[in-house]
This record gives structure tokens, sequence and C-alpha cells, in this order.
């Protein structure tokens, strides 16, 4: 009996064990209120490290870009999810969850007033969506269905409150009129529109991105914020502006609109784009294209063709090029380009193997005086951020990012 | 002194008979039959007079025979490893034939004194050279258990899951997981039975037992596997049985199995194992419901879940003969089942379903033949086949989004995730045959070959358009295993095996043969591939307690139809995946001791090492909609696991097992990348590193009656913390990660008859600890379930 006494203490023992707090599973939410932002500046990198799958990047805070190392070593935030994209707007830093067609998930930081820490401000939910822009003092995020709806949706959020305000609808086929879907590469704020550049594809049987229409240029006008097609541009001097999750459009000091198109149009997988990659233009409050204006950079560049553009201030854009002639591959290469003058120059001092740079359609750290702009750069024996001396045309290495690939770089004020 | 006692009390458990027959000639015969304790059949032992240089090995049906025996008062030596030694003296007569009939007993000594609950190795399976944990699923027939959660308490095993009855699972090895790790049913593998039929719905009730074989797989078992195999092993009993079940528990929770065999004389058998489960499983959960209007999130409350019904129905028939000179085993047989789950969330609790379902079922024939000294003595055959003609579909139609309190909105999609119908046959078959020939007592040769077939189908109603583009998505795979046993005595066995592994996928590429629009055409192409694997086991008893074991395999994994060609859901295919590979290397001993009668102890201590290359991963596609896979890295596991028993009198008994395995990172450049990478050497994330399980059990006799057993069971499980992502990355401290776990169930068995009536209340989750397995999948909380048994058995 004494022994059994001794067994049930034990067994006591061991239920009382088991008896642990759990921890909340909810993470801290930061209140910042109604905090005005002071004009000051931080950048984040966003990086993820490189073999890693899965696995969205660590957010790094960092003062400068010019020199250094930052490291995602015990270093970063860590974020849920596989993929995120990045806005930045009103002083707020907001990740975009890519949810692989399952309603997706938007967090918000801020920088506290200090400028020292990012710290997770709200949590909205949204769907998944192919573009986003701001627009005034919202997020505008656009839902594309590549087959089977028929419907892009939009959303409407305010970046201030972090809520949806409003939303609106508009039939991808009825707008592209030719039996395919109009697929909205990117969306711009011009004045009170927005300018939806979109690509036509056929959505289906296996080859959605496919088109039989390659060599025509259209940006729906799009009313605000009642979201309605006021009107369509069109062109047939190149093909379409943007690309899937890329913006096409930059919009000059002047207000001038300068359109870039790749001129990769496909079926079955194959470029049957027979227009030349090239960037048309739009001028200050008209919606139609310059007749007069056409920059071949196909031709000027000796053949490359356009992948993606970066405003840097004063007509100049940052492009990269494809490596390979008249294709869509190759590692990429930059050039610069003046649109006002129709100048195109190679950078010099850039990585000869780029595997993959930094996303251009959220990339705001330019000096903004025309003088440097930043990208950042991932080769197979690193990654940095180049800095782009505009005058020269030159390319040198600023800060080193160890350990991760560069996905995107932002300048958030706080 | 000790041990002549022992040998007086052996003796008496023994059972002798004695017959003599008349015979003529100068020389003796003896002739017998050896048996162990629960009366079965026990061949490779080996007989022997140590005044006579003849000796003999038992047969399969466990007879031997001796020849040409000097007459007089002769001593008979009969040694078998896992059992002891046995000695008896026989009066051999000139011209006459003497029979002995003789039980071994088994030589673990706290096996005779208690019933050690679950996990004990048993002795036929435990005398293999390989590292092996067997469960004896009898013992745990009065519980609520399924198969897979059985196996989460063996120590190396850990078994995740997305939430409650039914959910998704994943079952991890020593560091392997998923398809890694191959799981068979009675030797055949289980890899086409298809969702209706899986480890997380079968009821334990229909196992005898359970073989987990870490590392090594013998050839006998047969197929590909990286890292492992689990082998579920029916009941194979040659005699008429019912056992029938009825559960029902928290979140109206309904199971219920039915096992029956019936065997005639003439040797005609019939065997019907029938089980269901269902579950609301509208366990509460704690989550941030959305606002519909402005999508923020209310703050944290307790919510029903409300799309998470399971349910599934399986029917498994054999008939045919056993015991036939032509057929040792002849069954012919279906298994028909179905299975309806409703998926409540997506890869996080932030995704909420209200619709969303799948269905599944399983139509397949199956034939098991079994012959036992074809030809000649020794060598046995065994053929088992079966195809699998079920299907798969993903039914989201409704144009919804959900929150957590169940309201919703319409959405543009047509779906709440993918507007899908899709429906799909994978055309499974599976061949195995093996072929045993035993030479002597020595030697025991084997050839195994298992032939797998896959032929994707599949149609959506929805998009019937894209029916033209359906192709050819085939593989077929051929697994040839040849091993060599060598067993010099009762205490040295060793096994020397190498297996081919070959397989063809064919599949269409489409091009356009014009460049004009919607021309599409399609070119057929083959990926063909071939390796060689091979590996070695050896186990020593140093002393009749301890055993020592060693190991190694240099194993393939090829892939399979889903990782090729996709399943038609998140996963898209990859047709030139090449196969895993692994060099596993183990090391064990397992030691039995005592203290005095009343307090006895076993320990088994494994360790392990793993270095896989080629690592099957999954990535994300092109269009990073989809999950892929690639052959990527490899990754290392230094791992040690360990059990440690106790048993006092036939009273109580309590153990504990734990495992650690350290997971790193082996792939030192990523693809394309001239630097070494960053998580080069890091902990792998993601999969637990550091779990184990505590037991304890209370046996109280004729309780209220004679022959009425009442046992109260305890059941501790723990899963460190660990990291969703690469623990070296990011700031330390603000990491997401999974919690620790801790899992307490108690339970409480009234079994009267001498187990005929058997009533047994469970809880689960004892004090309702919130648990997550899979990051933010929250797992039920405190659970009840009371199981009914019925048993029966024609001795």
């Amino acid at each position: 009996m004494k022994n059994l006494n001794r067994i049930l203490t034990l067994a006591c023992g061991m239920a009382m064990l088991g008896v642990g707090c759990d921890k909340d599973d909810i993470d801290a939410i930061y209140d910042f209120g109604d905090r005005e932002t002071s004009g000051k500046y931080k950048y984040v990198i966003t990086a993820t490290p490189a073999g890693t799958t899965g696995i969205a990047d660590y957010l790094l805070s960092t003062d400068q870009l010019d020199n250094g190392a930052i490291t995602t070593a015990g270093n970063g935030i860590e974020q849920d999810g596989s993929y995120r994209y990045y806005m930045t707007h009103k002083g707020r830093f907001f990740s975009l969850l890519y949810g692989q067609g399952n309603p997706g998930a938007v967090t918000t930081y801020r920088f506290d007033s200090a400028g020292s820490k990012l710290l997770k401000t709200s949590e909205f939910q949204t769907e998944t969506v192919q573009a986003f822009t701001k627009v005034n003092d919202e997020l505008l995020l656009i839902k594309i269905p590549r087959s089977g709806v028929e419907t892009a949706s939009f959303y409407r959020i305010d970046a201030l409150k972090s809520q949806q305000i409003g939303s609106a609808a508009i039939n991808i086929v009825q707008l592209a009129a030719n039996g395919e879907r109009a697929h909205f590469t990117w969306a711009t704020q011009v004045g009170d529109k927005v300018f939806a550049p979109y690509m036509s594809i056929k959505g289906c049987c296996n080859d959605a991105f496919g088109t039989v229409y390659p060599d025509s240029t259209w940006v729906a006008v799009l009313s605000y914020p009642d979201l309605k097609v006021e009107k369509v541009i069109r062109d047939n001097r190149t093909s379409y502006i943007g690309n899937y999750f890329n913006d096409g459009l930059g919009v000059t000091e002047n207000g001038d609109i300068y359109g870039f198109s790749s001129a990769i149009a496909t079926n079955t997988s194959k470029v049957i784009s027979t227009k030349p990659s090239a960037v048309v233009r739009i001028l200050k409050g008209t919606t139609e294209f310059d007749k007069s204006y056409f920059f071949d950079v196909e031709e000027a560049s000796g053949g490359h063709k356009i992948s993606a553009q970066t405003y840097l201030g004063n007509n100049k854009f940052l492009l990269m090029m494809y490596g390979d002639k008249h294709a869509n591959t190759g590692n990429r290469k930059m050039a610069l380009v003046d649109v006002a003058e129709k100048s195109f120059g190679w950078i010099k001092g850039g990585p000869e193997d780029i595997q993959s740079s930094s996303a251009p359609y959220n990339n705001n750290t330019g000096s903004g005086d025309g003088e440097l702009g930043y990208i950042g750069i991932n080769t197979a024996t690193g990654s940095w951020i180049y800095k782009i001396d505009i005058k020269t045309a030159t390319a040198t290495r600023g800060l080193e990012v160890q350990g991760g690939k560069i996905t995107a770089i932002t300048k958030v004020e706080y | 002194m000790m041990y002549l006692k022992k040998l007086l009390l052996l003796s008496l458990l023994l059972s002798l008979t004695f017959t003599m027959f008349a015979q003529s000639g100068n020389d003796a015969t003896i002739k017998g039959m050896l048996k162990n304790e629960q009366g079965e059949s026990l061949a490779g032992a080996s007989i022997s007079l140590p005044d006579h240089t003849n000796k003999t090995v038992s047969d399969h049906r466990g007879q031997f025979q001796l020849k040409g025996i000097r007459p007089g008062k002769r001593v008979l030596i009969i040694s078998l490893i896992g059992y002891k030694k046995y000695q008896l003296e026989v009066n051999a007569i000139a011209g006459e034939t003497a029979t002995v009939n003789v039980s071994m007993q088994a030589d673990m000594k706290h096996m005779e004194a208690v019933s050690v609950i679950g996990r004990t190795p048993l002795q036929n399976v435990q005398r293999q050279a390989y590292n092996l944990t067997a469960i004896d699923a009898k013992k745990l027939h009065n519980t609520t258990l399924d198969l897979a959660h059985a196996l989460d308490r063996v120590s190396g095993i850990r078994v995740r899951e997305d939430g409650g009855l039914g959910s998704r699972m994943n079952f991890s090895l020593n560091g392997f997981s998923g398809r890694q790790v191959k799981m068979f049913l009675d030797g055949i593998p289980m890899e086409n039975f298809g969702s209706s039929f899986q480890l997380n719905n079968i009821p334990i009730n229909l196992a005898d037992r359970v073989e987990v074989y870490k590392g090594v797989v013998p050839v006998w078992l047969g197929a590909d596997a990286l890292g492992g195999a689990v082998n579920i092993v029916t009941s194979n009993v040659k005699q008429s049985y019912l056992d029938a079940s009825y559960s029902f528990g928290s979140f109206n929770t309904h199971r219920s199995a039915v096992n029956a065999a019936y065997v005639a004389n003439s040797g005609f058998t019939a065997q019907l194992n029938v089980f269901q489960n269902y579950s609301d499983n509208d366990y509460k959960v704690r989550v941030q419901a959305t606002n519909l209007e402005t999508k923020q999130y209310y703050p944290a409350t307790w919510v029903r879940r409300f799309n998470d019904t399971y349910h599934n129905e399986t029917l498994i028939a054999n008939v045919g003969v056993v015991g036939k000179k032509y057929a040792d085993k002849l069954l012919v047989g279906i298994t028909l089942g179905q299975n309806y789950a409703e998926l409540q969330t997506g890869a996080r609790m932030k995704t909420v379903y209200g619709e969303l379902h799948r269905r599944g079922n399983i139509v397949m024939p199956t034939l098991k033949y079994q012959v036992k000294d074809l030809f000649v003595k020794g060598l046995n055959l065994s053929v088992n086949g079966n195809y699998n003609l079920g299907t798969e579909q993903v039914i989201d139609t409704v144009s919804r989004l959900y929150n957590w309190f169940g309201q919703w909105e319409a959405n543009t999609k047509g779906a709440e995730r993918e507007r899908s119908l899709y429906k799909f046959k994978n055309n499974n078959g599976i061949g195995t045959a093996n072929l045993n020939y035993r030479l002597n007592e020595h030697h025991l040769f084997s050839v195994n070959n298992v032939y797998t077939t896959f032929n994707r189908k599949g149609s959506d109603e929805l998009f019937p358009e894209n029916a033209k583009y359906e192709q050819p998505q085939k593989s077929f795979k051929n697994v040839l295993g040849l091993s060599y046993q060598y067993d010099y005595n009762e205490k040295w066995t060793t096994s020397l095996f190498a297996k081919n592994y070959n397989q063809v996928n064919k599949y269409a590429e489409s091009y356009n043969p014009t460049g004009g629009w919607g021309d599409v055409a399609y070119r057929e192409l083959s990926n063909k591939m071939n390796n060689w694997g091979y590996g070695a086991a050896t186990a020593y008893f140093l002393l009749p307690t301890l055993q020592v074991k060693a190991s190694y395999e240099k194993s393939y994994r090829l892939p399979e139809g889903e990782e090729l060609f996709g399943d038609m859901q998140l996963l898209e295919g990859n047709v030139t995946l090449r196969p895993e590979s692994s060099n596993n290397y183990n090391v064990g001993a397992s030691w039995q001791t005592k203290l005095n009668d009343d307090h006895r102890f076993s320990v088994d201590a494994n360790f392990l090492y793993r270095n896989a290359t080629d690592f099957i991963r999954p990535t994300l596609n092109r269009n990073q909609i989809k999950q892929s896979n690639e052959n990527l890295g490899g990754i290392t596991n230094m791992g040690v696991d360990g059990e440690i028993r106790y048993s006092f009198k036939r009273i109580f008994t309590a153990g504990v097992n734990m495992t650690y395995q350290n997971l790193r990172n082996n792939t030192k450049f990523e693809s394309e990348q001239k630097t070494v990478s960053p998580t080069y050497r890091d902990r792998i994330p993601n999969i637990p590193y550091m779990f184990g399980n505590a037991d304890a059990s209370l046996f109280f006799k004729n309780v209220l009656k004679k022959g009425n057993h009442l046992t109260v069971g305890y059941n501790f499980q723990y899963v460190h913390e660990f990291f969703l992502s690469w623990p070296g990355q990011g700031t330390a401290g603000e990491k997401l990660t999974i919690p620790r776990q801790f899992c307490q169930d108690v339970n409480v068995v009234y079994a009267l008859a001498d187990g005929r009536y058997n009533v047994a209340v469970e809880c689960k989750n004892l004090v309702n600890n919130r648990n997550y397995d899979n990051f933010s999948l929250q797992k039920p909380g405190r659970a009840f379930n009371v199981k009914l048994r019925y048993f029966i058995s024609k001795k």
C-alpha cells in the first residue's frame, strides 16, 4: 500500500507538470495614434536569405545606403507568410502578403519617434493583389484574375487608419473587347485620375499570359474614387506598357507621362511582338499618346529590350535591360535614359552577372536632386546596394547586404 | 543456484509431451515441434546434441527431425535468438522415434512479469538486426487512438497535424518526413491508397502490431524509402474472432470498427474489417476575426470552428484459403472506402473557409498469396497486388469570403480559394513479390521486387475546354532487392543487401508547331532513372539481456506521381525530379535488468547519423502561385533517442522516451551562388528537434468480480519549442516559433470477463493546453471519449 501511495503521488506530480501556462499567440501591436511624421527618413531593405524558400523577407533598417554592411544573420524583423510586397506611404511601411489565391494580409509598420525601431502598428485582411499604388492618402489595391472570373476588383485602403474604405469592380473581358482579358500591369495616379496600363491575355488553355495581340498599347483611364473606366488610350507603335507585377509608367516633374514597353508579348511562351521595345508619351493634361514622340530603346541600345524602369528625376530613368538581344532572357544590364532628349547610355561600373535586383515599383530612394539613385543588386558573389551617379552614368558599390538577396529598398519617413 | 532455480521454474512453464513410436533400426530418431508462448510456430531454431555432430533447424511449421541418434539418454539443446536456450533430456531408443513438443520462452524477463503497454519490442521482430521499434497494437485496442496517434508515442517519431480528426498530417521519422518515410500495410506499400485510407483514419484495432524501421529498411519490405519505413501488420490469427467497438466523445465524434475473421476447418477463410469515423471538429480556437466591412481584425476571441466536419467509412473484405499445401494463404479481397473533409482554414488561420471541402474514395481490389516450401524445402514465396480505382476531388464553387464568426460577403472569384470541381484518378497499381530461401540454420537468401504504376487522369466539369489539354502523366517504378542473411549462431546475425531502383516517367511537353494563334501540339517525352543502393545490418547479444545493433544503408527514394505531376491543387509537378538519396547509419543497444523480481528495468538507446543529398524539397513555382519540388541541397542529422521503462510486479509500469535530432543544412552553395549559403550548417527550421513521451499505467486485477480488470493509464507528451524559420536569421527574440507543447491524456479501462467486454473512458489534453503543431494552426483542447468494445475469439 505504501508503494501504491508513492505511485499515486508520482502520478499527481506528473499531471501537475503539464499545467504550464500557454503563451498568448497574438502578436504585440503598437499604437502611435495620429502622430505626425517629422520629415526625417530611414531606409528599409527587405532581404531573403539565399536558398530559403517559402519564407518571407527580413526587414532591415538602416540610416544610409552608401557604405558598410548589413546582415540578416541575427538581425531583422521576421515576417509570416512566404511572399510579400512593399509600399511606403504617409510614414507607414506596408507589407502585403501574396496569398497565392487565398485572402492576403497587410501588415503596417512605423518607426518609433526616434527612428530607432520599426514596429508593427496594424494588420488587416485583403485579397491577394497583383497591382497596388498610392492615390491621395489611400492605397489602391487591384486583384486581377488571369483565368476564370472576368472581374478585376479594386480595394481602397485608408493609409492612415489601415482599413478598407471602398471597393469597385471592372469587367476585364468587356474592357479588352477583343475576346481576351485586360490584365492591368500596374496603376499610377495622374492628377485626379488613375492611369492603368494593361496587357491583353488569353487567360486560359494552359497559356494564361499568351496573346494574339502582341503589338498594341493600352492605358485605361479610371475616375477616382468611383473607379469607372472613362477611356482607353491606345497605340500600335510598340507593345503593352509594363508587365505582370511590373510598373511601366513614369510621371516627370512637368506632369508628362512616359510609358515603357518591353515588347515581349508571348504566345505559348514564345515572344511574338514584332514592334520594338520603346518609350511612348502622354502629354500633361491629355488623354492621348503623343504621336510626335517615340523613343525606340531597342534600337538605341543595339537590340536590347527593357525589363523594368525606375524614375530618378529630371527626365532620367534607370532601366534594367535584358542581356540577350531581341529577347526576354539573359542577365540584366543597367542603362540610363533621358526620355526628353531620347538619349541612351549603358551604366558603367555595375556588376556583370546581375541575377536579380530590388523591386523597381516601390524604389523611392533617389536623392531627389538629380544626383544619385540607388538600386539593390544580387550577384553570384553577393548582394550590394549600388549607388548610381546620374551625371556620369556610373554605378559604385554602396552598402553590402550579407546573407540575403535584396528584394526591395525603400525610404520611410518617421 | 539462482540459475538452477530459474531453470526449474522454466521447466514448469514448458509444456512437454513425450511419446514413443515403434520403429526399426539401430539408431534412434528425435522429432519435435517448437512454439512460443502464444502458440505460434518458431522457425529457424537450431537443435543439436552435444555428443553428436548432426544438428538441424526448425522449419516454418516449427518442426524438426534428427536421425541417426545413438541410443541412450541424450541431451537435446534448442536455441533461438530472443528465446531462452533450452536443454532437455531425451531417452533415445534404438529403432524408435522420440517426439518432443517444446514451448520456448522469450528471453526478456520483464515481459513475463508485466504487460508493458504500448511500445515493447516484440520478440519475433526484435531478433532482426535492423533498428526497429514495434508497437503491440493489441494493447491499445481499448483506446480511441488511430494509427498515427499510436505512432506518435514512439521515440524518433513525430506526427504533426493541422487540426482535429481527419485533418492533414505529416509524419516524420528521425528528421525525414512526408513521402521520405514509406508506409506499408502487411508489407505492401501504401503509397497509392489515396485520402480515404490513411494512418490518421485507420483505427488501431485494425492492426496487430506496428513496426517502425529506422534508417534501414529490410529487403523483404521492398520499395524505396529515404529514411525508414512503417509496417502495419494486421491480424494474422488463424482462428475465428470478432472485435467490435464503438466510441463517442467531444466535438460530436463517433467512431466504430468491426473486425472479424472466420476460419473453417477446411481452411476456408473470410475476413472483414469495417470502420467509420465522424467528427464535427467544432472545437474552440482563439483567433482574430476580420470585420468584413473594414477588413480590420477584431481583438482575439474564442470561436467554434464551423467548416471542419470530417467523416470516412471503409470496408476491407477478403476471402480465400489458409493452410493448404498449394497456398499457405490465398486471399482475394477488396477495399472500399470514402471520405469527406471540410476545410476550415488555409495554411494560416487568418484564411477562413466556410464551404470549401474535398472528397475521395477508394476502390481497390487486392490479391495476397503465400506459399511455403515451394518446389524445395525452405523456399517461400509471397505475391501481392492491388490497384486503386479511387478518385479525389476538391469542391470550391461558392463565391464568398468568410470570417471566423461565420459571416460572409460575396467575392468576385467564383470560389473561396480557386474555383474547382477537378476530379482525378491516379490509377495506381502495385505488385510485390518476395522469395525467401533458407538453405539451413545459417543462411537465408531473399529476393524482393516491387512494381508501381501511376497514370493520372482528370477533368473539371467547370472547365470542360481544358480537357483537350490533359496530357499523359505516367510513372512506372520498379525496385528490386536482394539480401543475404547469415546467422552465425543464436547470438549473432548479419544481413547484407542491395537494391536496384528504376523509374520511367512519361509526360508531354507543349509546343507551337506553326507559330500561329492557338496552335498547340504536344510531344511525348520520357525520363529514365536507374540507381543502386546497398547496406548491411548486424546484431549481437553481448549478454543474454544485452543486444547491440549496427546498420547502414545507402538509400534512394524515387519521386512519386504527385511530386512529378502535381496534386492538381497547391502542388505543381516537376517531371525533371531525380531520386533523392541518403547515407543512413544506426547504432543501438537494448538492455534488460532488474533490482530484484519486483523491480525491473529496460533501457533502449539509439544513435543515428543521416547524410542526405539531392533532397527533394519544396520551393515556389515561377509565378509563386503554387508549390513545386526541386532536388536541392542536403542535410545531415546526428540524433539520439532512448527509452527507459520500469515495472513493479504486475501492478505498475512506467516509461519515458526522449528524442533529440540535430538536423543541419548541408548545402554549402545554393544554386548559382558562389558565396557560402548564410544558412549553411544552420538548424533546419520548422521541424521539431527535441520531444518525448512519458507514460504510466496501474493495473488492478479482479476488480468487483473475478476476471474483471481495471487499468488506469496516463500519457504525457512534450515537444520543445522550435523556430518556424532559420534560427540564425533575423533578430533573436522577435522570431516566429511554434511554442513548446504539453499534452496529457488519461484513460481508465475496465475489462470484464477477461477482456470480452471493455469500457474505456479517456480524457485527451487533460489540462486544456493550447497546442500548435504547425505555425498558428490550433489543435483541439480538452476532449472526452468513451469506448465500448466487445471481443471474442475461438481458441
